[in-house]
C-alpha cells in the first residue's frame, strides 16, 4: 500500500515540470535555458528548478515523443538546440492539464473543505 | 541505444555549457563579478555529472546495463583464480549432484501420483485380526459385498486377485501373472484402453472368457499388432476372447500381463486374500472412513462368526506403496541436505577468505562512492555464478548418479506386513528435477554469497586503507565467521558419519543373520499345475502329488542338483502367507475367544535336508507319509516354546483349522526359520507332508553345487521331459530373494556411506583451509615466537589447538544433534541402538583424528617459518 503511494507521488513530481516544460513550449519552440527562465519567471520565481534536471525531463519526453529537437541559434548567436511540441505532446499537454485541475482541486477541496468550490 | 539518442547525448555537454554560460552572463548583467556569475549559475544549474547520468538513464535500462557489467566482472574475478574456482565449482557439483539424484529419487517414488483418477481418495482396504497377530490380510469376496452394502463412506469400491495363468497354444507354455478384478474397473479408476474396451457391467452375470491384455504382454506376445482385438487366447486350457489392451502407465498400479473379470460366482467363491480398494467419497477423511469400517466389521461379525475379532485397515494407495522404502528415502534426502550444507560452508568460506583478501580493493570502492548496494549485488553475482556453475557440473553428476542408483533401487517393493509387492516406476531426471536443480543452486549461491557480505563489508573503511603496508589482515569479525563455519561443517560431517556408521553396522548384522537355513546355491522357482483346465490330468488331490512327485525326481536326477524339495512357500520370499488356527488335543480347549494360530506350511519330505533346516528332535517326514498312513505333522522350535513351553511336543496333536479335520501327530521339531524377513522374528510354524496335504502351486527349491543359474536350463528340461506343457515361474535364486528383501536398507546404506565419505572429505578440506589461512595471518607471529625461543612443539601445539578448538565445539554439537535425528533411522536399522555409544565414540575420534591431519600439514608448514626472514621484511 505504502510503496504504491510513494510511487505515485514520485510520478507526480516528475510529471509536473515535465508538464510544465510542454506548457512553456505552447508559445514556440526554445532551448534549455530559456524554458528554465520562463518557468521561473512565469511562476513568480516560486517554483524554482534545479535548472540542471531540465534536461533528463527533456529527453525523457523527447523519448515519448512528445517534442521534438530541432538545431537553431541562440541569442548570442551560437548553434543551439530548440525543442518545439510534437501534436502528441500537445495532446497530453491538454490530458495532463485536466488531470492537473482535477487533482489540485480535489486537493483544494481537502484543505478547505468549508469553502465551496467556484 | 538508438542513434539519435546517442547524438542528443553527445551534444549535452555543449549544450550545458552553452546554458551555464548564457546563465553567467545574465548574473553579469545583473551586477556580479566574472568569478561571482560564474559560481551562481553553477550552483544554480546543479550536478553537471548526475544530469548527464541521469539523461543517460533516460535511454537506457540501466539495472540492466549495471547487471551486465557485473557479471562480466564476476567472471573476469572467477577467470583470474581458476583454483579457487576450480574447487569451488566441484565442491558445488558433488553437493548440489547429489540432491538432485535423490530429489529425482524422491520425485518418481514418493511425490509422484498414479496415473488414475482421484488417486489420493483411493485406499486399500485389509482385514486384520489382531488376536491372532495378523495385522493386515486380503478380505474374501463376501467381505467386499457387504461392505460395497453398508458402508457409506466410499464411493466406489474395487476388487481384484492376482493369480497366475497358464498360456497355451502357440509356442512354450508361459506362465502369466493374472488379475480378476470386478467389472468396474474402467469406472472406478477412469481409465480408458489404449485399444479396444474394459468390461462393462453387467459382464459379471455370467461366466464371460473376455480378457484385457496389459501394454507389456501386447507388446512382447503380440508385437503390437493393433489385430489383436477379437482373437482368442487359450488361458488356463479355456479360450478366451481379447477385448482390449491397457495404456502403458497402468503397470505401475498392476505389473500384471492380463486382466480378466470377477463373474458372481467366483466372488462368492473367493474366501481370502483378495485385494479391496476404496474410493473414499470427496470430504470423508480417512479417519472418519477407518472408524466407519470398524463399526461396520462389529456389525458383519454379528452376521457372520467366522468375521468375529475382525478389524478392518484402510491405507492411503498411494503410501501403502511406498511405505517400505519411504523411510530409507526420507534419511537419504536428510544426509543429502546436511553434505549440500556442508559443501555450502566450505564455499563460504572459500569466498569470505577470498573477499578478506579483497579488503582493500573493496575499500578503495567504497571511498570512491560504491554504494552497498551494487557491492552487495557484485558478491551475490559472483557465487551465483559459482552455483550456477556448480548446478550445470551438479546435474551431470546427477545424471551419473541416478544412472547408476537405478540399478540398486528395486524396481519390485515388498507391502509391509501384506505379503505383497508394488513395482516402482523408473527413475529419470525430469523437469521437476532440472528445476529442483536450478533452484537450490540459486539458494546455495545466495546462502553462501551472503556470508562474505556480512562479513566484509562492515569493516572501517579508513583502517583498512591506513594498514596498506603489512597486506590486510581479516579482522575479528572474518575470523568469527570462518570459526562457525568450522564448526558447522564438523558438526553436520558428524551427524551424516553416525549416520553411515549405524546404517553399516546394521546392515552388516542384517546380512549376518541367520535365516534358519543356508541360502548359497539355492534356487527357487515356482510351479502351478494346471487342473483349472476342464480336461487337466490333475483334478484328483492324488494325481497333484503325484506330479509333483515325478517333478522332484527328474529334477534329483539332473547333474550338479544336490537335493531338491517342494514347499508351498519359499521363506523369506513374500510370494504368500499361510495362516491357520488351531487347538492342540491334548490341550483343554482355549476360550473362543484365544485363539491360536500359526504359520503353515507343506512342504515334501527333503525340505528340511535340502534347506538345511536342522531337526531338533523326533524325524522328519518320509514318502510313507501318504494319503493312506496317519496324518503327521513337525512343528518349529518357535511352536514349541510359545505353545508347550517346558512340556515335550511329541506325540501330542494339533487339530488345524476346525474340529471336523482329521488330528495330526507332532513327530519332530525342527529349527526356526526367518520367514518374513530377516529383521523380523521368526513365527511358530507348523509343517504338513504335502503327501498329506496336496496343493496346486508349489515352490521348487534346489541345492546345487555349482552356482544355480548355471544349472537352471537342466533343470526347466527336467520339468518338461515330464510335461510338456508345464510352465515355470518366478524363477529366482535365493540370493536374489534376499537381495530384494533387503533392498531399501541397501539403498540406505550405500549411498549413506557415500555421502559420508563426502562429509568427512569436504569437512576435511575446510578445516584444512581455515588453519592454513590462520597459519598465514599469524606467519610473522610465529616468526616472532620463534626468534624469542619458542620451541617447535610449542608452535605445533599452538597451530593445532587453535584449530581443534573449533573442531571440538563442532563435535559436541554434531553429536548432539545425532541424538535427536538418528531416531529418524530407528525403522531401518537392525541389531543396533539409534544411538549406540560405540558408534558415536568412533565417530567423534575419526573425526577428531581427520581434523588433527588437516590441521597437522598447516602446522608443519608454519615450522618451516625461517624468523630471520620474517624479522628483516619487518
Amino acid at each position: 500500500m505504502s510503496t504504491k503511494e510513494e510511487k505515485e507521488r514520485v510520478e507526480l513530481l516528475q510529471g509536473t515540470l515535465d508538464l510544465l516544460i510542454l506548457r512553456t513550449l505552447v508559445l514556440g519552440p526554445a532551448h534549455g535555458h530559456a524554458i528554465a527562465k520562463a518557468i521561473e519567471f512565469r511562476s513568480n520565481e516560486v517554483l524554482q528548478v534545479e535548472q540542471g534536471s531540465l534536461y533528463p525531463a527533456l529527453h525523457r519526453l523527447i523519448k515519448r515523443g512528445w517534442i521534438s529537437v530541432e538545431e537553431g541559434t541562440s541569442e548570442n548567436n551560437r548553434r543551439a538546440k530548440f525543442y518545439r511540441l510534437t501534436l502528441k505532446g500537445r495532446k497530453q499537454l491538454a490530458a495532463e492539464t485536466i488531470k492537473w485541475e482535477k487533482f489540485s482541486g480535489a486537493i483544494a477541496r481537502i484543505l478547505w473543505p468549508t469553502e465551496e468550490p467556484e | 541505444m538508438k542513434r539519435h539518442a546517442k547524438r542528443l547525448l553527445n551534444d549535452l555537454d555543449q549544450e550545458i555549457r552553452e546554458h551555464i554560460e548564457l546563465a553567467t552572463q545574465e548574473n553579469i548583467e545583473r551586477g556580479m563579478t566574472a568569478e561571482q556569475a560564474r559560481y551562481a549559475a553553477l550552483r544554480k544549474f546543479g550536478n553537471v555529472t548526475r544530469v548527464k547520468e541521469d539523461a543517460r538513464e533516460v535511454w537506457t535500462k540501466v539495472w540492466l546495463e549495471q547487471l551486465g557489467q557485473d557479471i562480466r566482472f564476476g567472471l573476469r574475478q572467477l577467470r583470474k583464480s581458476p583454483s579457487f574456482t576450480a574447487i569451488a565449482i566441484l565442491t558445488l557439483a558433488l553437493g548440489v549432484g547429489a540432491n538432485a539424484a535423490i530429489f529425482s529419487l524422491v520425485n518418481t517414488v514418493l511425490l509422484q501420483h498414479l496415473p488414475v483418477r482421484v488417486s489420493n481418495r483411493l485406499v486399500v482396504i485389509w482385514i486384520s485380526n489382531l488376536k491372532n497377530g495378523w495385522s493386515r490380510i486380503g478380505p474374501a469376496g463376501q467381505d467386499y459385498l457387504d461392505w460395497k452394502d453398508q458402508a457409506q463412506c466410499f464411493e466406489d469400491l474395487f476388487l481384484f486377485e492376482h493369480g497366475t495363468g497358464t498360456v497355451t497354444g502357440g509356442g512354450e507354455p508361459e506362465q502369466v501373472a493374472g488379475l480378476r478384478v470386478t467389472t468396474n474397473f474402467a469406472e472406478f479408476f477412469g481409465v480408458r484402453p489404449l485399444l479396444g474396451r474394459y468390461f462393462r457391467l453387467d459382464e459379471t452375470s455370467a461366466r464371460h472368457n473376455l480378457v484385457v491384455l496389459s501394454y507389456a504382454y501386447w507388446q512382447r506376445r503380440y508385437a503390437s499388432s493393433p489385430a489383436v482385438l477379437g482373437q482368442s487366447m487359450t488361458l488356463n486350457g479355456e479360450v478366451y476372447t481379447i477385448i482390449g489392451v491397457l495404456p502403458s502407465d497402468l503397470a505401475t498400479v498392476f505389473p500384471v500381463d492380463v486382466v480378466v473379470p470377477f463373474d458372481n460366482d467366483w466372488l462368492k467363491r473367493a474366501d481370502s486374500d483378495l485385494g479391496v480398494f476404496g474410493r473414499l467419497r470427496a470430504n470423508v477423511t480417512l479417519q472418519q472412513a477407518s472408524s466407519e469400517m470398524s463399526v461396520l466389521m462389529g456389525r458383519i461379525a454379528q452376521q457372520r462368526p467366522d468375521r468375529k475379532d475382525y478389524g478392518s485397515v484402510l491405507v492411503p494407495l498411494e503410501s501403502a506403496r511406498v511405505e517400505y522404502i519411504r523411510p530409507a528415502l526420507l534419511l537419504l534426502l536428510v544426509a543429502v541436505g546436511c553434505l549440500l550444507l556442508i559443501a555450502c560452508a566450505n564455499v563460504g568460506n572459500l569466498l569470505v577468505s577470498r573477499a578478506v583478501g579483497r579488503q582493500r580493493e573493496i575499500a578503495a570502492r567504497i571511498a570512491l562512492g560504491a554504494g552497498l548496494g551494487r557491492l552487495t549485488r557484485q558478491f551475490l553475482i559472483e557465487s551465483t555464478l559459482l552455483a550456477l556453475a556448480g548446478g550445470a557440473s551438479g546435474l551431470l553428476l546427477a545424471l551419473w548418479t541416478t544412472y547408476v542408483l537405478a540399478r540398486f533401487i528395486p524396481t519390485r517393493i515388498p507391502v509391509p506386513n501384506a505379503a505383497d509387492y508394488v513395482s516402482l516406476p523408473s527413475i529419470h531426471i525430469s523437469a521437476p528435477v532440472l528445476v529442483f536443480i536450478l533452484l537450490i543452486s540459486l539458494l546455495t549461491g545466495l546462502l553462501f554469497g551472503l556470508l562474505p557480505v556480512f562479513q566484509t563489508l562492515r569493516f572501517d573503511v579508513n583502517e583498512v586503507l591506513k594498514e596498506a603496508g603489512r597486506g590486510s589482515s581479516s579482522g575479528p569479525r572474518g575470523n568469527r565467521t570462518r570459526a562457525t563455519l568450522v564448526i558447522v561443517e564438523s558438526a553436520l560431517a558428524v551427524v551424516l558419519v553416525i549416520g553411515a556408521g549405524l546404517m553399516v553396522q546394521s546392515f552388516s548384522r542384517l546380512l549376518q543373520s541367520n535365516p534358519g537355513f543356508n541360502s548359497n546355491h539355492l534356487l527357487t522357482l515356482r510351479i502351478k499345475l494346471a487342473n483349472d483346465a476342464k480336461d487337466s490330468p490333475y483334478k484328483e488331490p492324488r494325481r497333484q502329488a503325484a506330479a509333483f512327485q515325478r517333478f522332484l525326481t527328474a529334477v534329483q536326477a539332473v547333474a550338479g542338483v544336490q537335493s531338491a524339495a517342494f514347499t508351498e512357500i519359499v521363506p523369506l520370499s513374500q510370494d504368500d502367507m499361510d495362516m491357520a488356527q488351531f487347538v492342540i488335543q491334548e490341550e483343554p480347549p482355549a476360550p473362543r475367544s484365544q485363539h491360536l494360530a500359526s504359520d503353515f506350511r507343506d512342504v515334501t519330505p527333503d525340505f528340511f535336508h535340502t534347506m538345511e533346516i536342522p531337526l531338533l528332535h523326533g524325524r522328519v517326514f518320509t514318502e510313507h507319509d501318504n494319503l493312506d498312513s496317519p496324518r503327521v505333522v513337525l512343528i518349529d522350535e518357535t511352536f514349541a516354546q510359545r505353545f508347550f513351553h517346558d512340556q515335550n511336543p511329541l506325540g501330542k496333536h494339533v487339530q488345524i483349522s476346525d474340529s471336523t479335520r482329521p488330528p495330526r501327530e507332532i513327530v519332530g521339531i525342527v529349527g526356526a526359520v526367518l520367514d518374513t524377513g530377516l529383521d523380523q522374528r521368526p513365527r511358530p510354524t507348523i509343517y504338513l507332508p504335502s503327501l498329506q496335504s496336496p496343493d496346486q502351486t508349489m515352490s521348487l527349491v534346489v541345492r546345487t553345487a555349482l552356482p544355480p543359474s548355471s544349472i537352471l536350463p537342466a533343470i526347466k528340461n527336467a520339468i518338461w521331459s515330464v510335461d510338456r506343457d508345464q510352465p515355470i515361474f518366478n524363477v529366482r535364486p535365493m540370493d536374489e530373494i534376499i537381495s530384494s528383501i533387503t533392498s531399501a536398507q541397501r539403498v540406505a546404506f550405500l549411498t549413506l556411506d557415500v555421502f559420508a565419505f563426502l562429509a568427512l572429505a569436504l569437512a576435511a578440506v575446510g578445516i584444512y583451509g581455515v588453519t592454513s589461512y590462520a597459519v598465514g595471518q599469524r606467519i610473522h607471529e610465529i616468526g616472532v615466537r620463534m626468534a624469542l625461543g619458542a620451541q617447535r612443539s610449542d608452535i605445533l601445539r599452538l597451530v593445532i589447538f587453535q584449530g581443534m578448538k573449533l573442531v571440538s565445539v563442532g563435535v559436541v554439537i554434531g553429536l548432539l544433534a545425532s541424538l535427536l535425528l538418528t531416531h529418524l533411522m530407528t525403522g531401518l536399522l537392525f541389531g543396533v541402538s539409534a544411538t549406540d555409544p560405540l558408534t558415536f565414540a568412533a565417530v567423534a575420534f575419526l573425526l577428531v583424528w581427520v581434523a588433527l591431519v588437516a590441521c597437522h600439514i598447516p602446522a608443519r608448514r608454519a615450522l618451516r617459518v625461517d624468523p630471520m626472514v620474517i624479522l628483516r621484511y619487518e
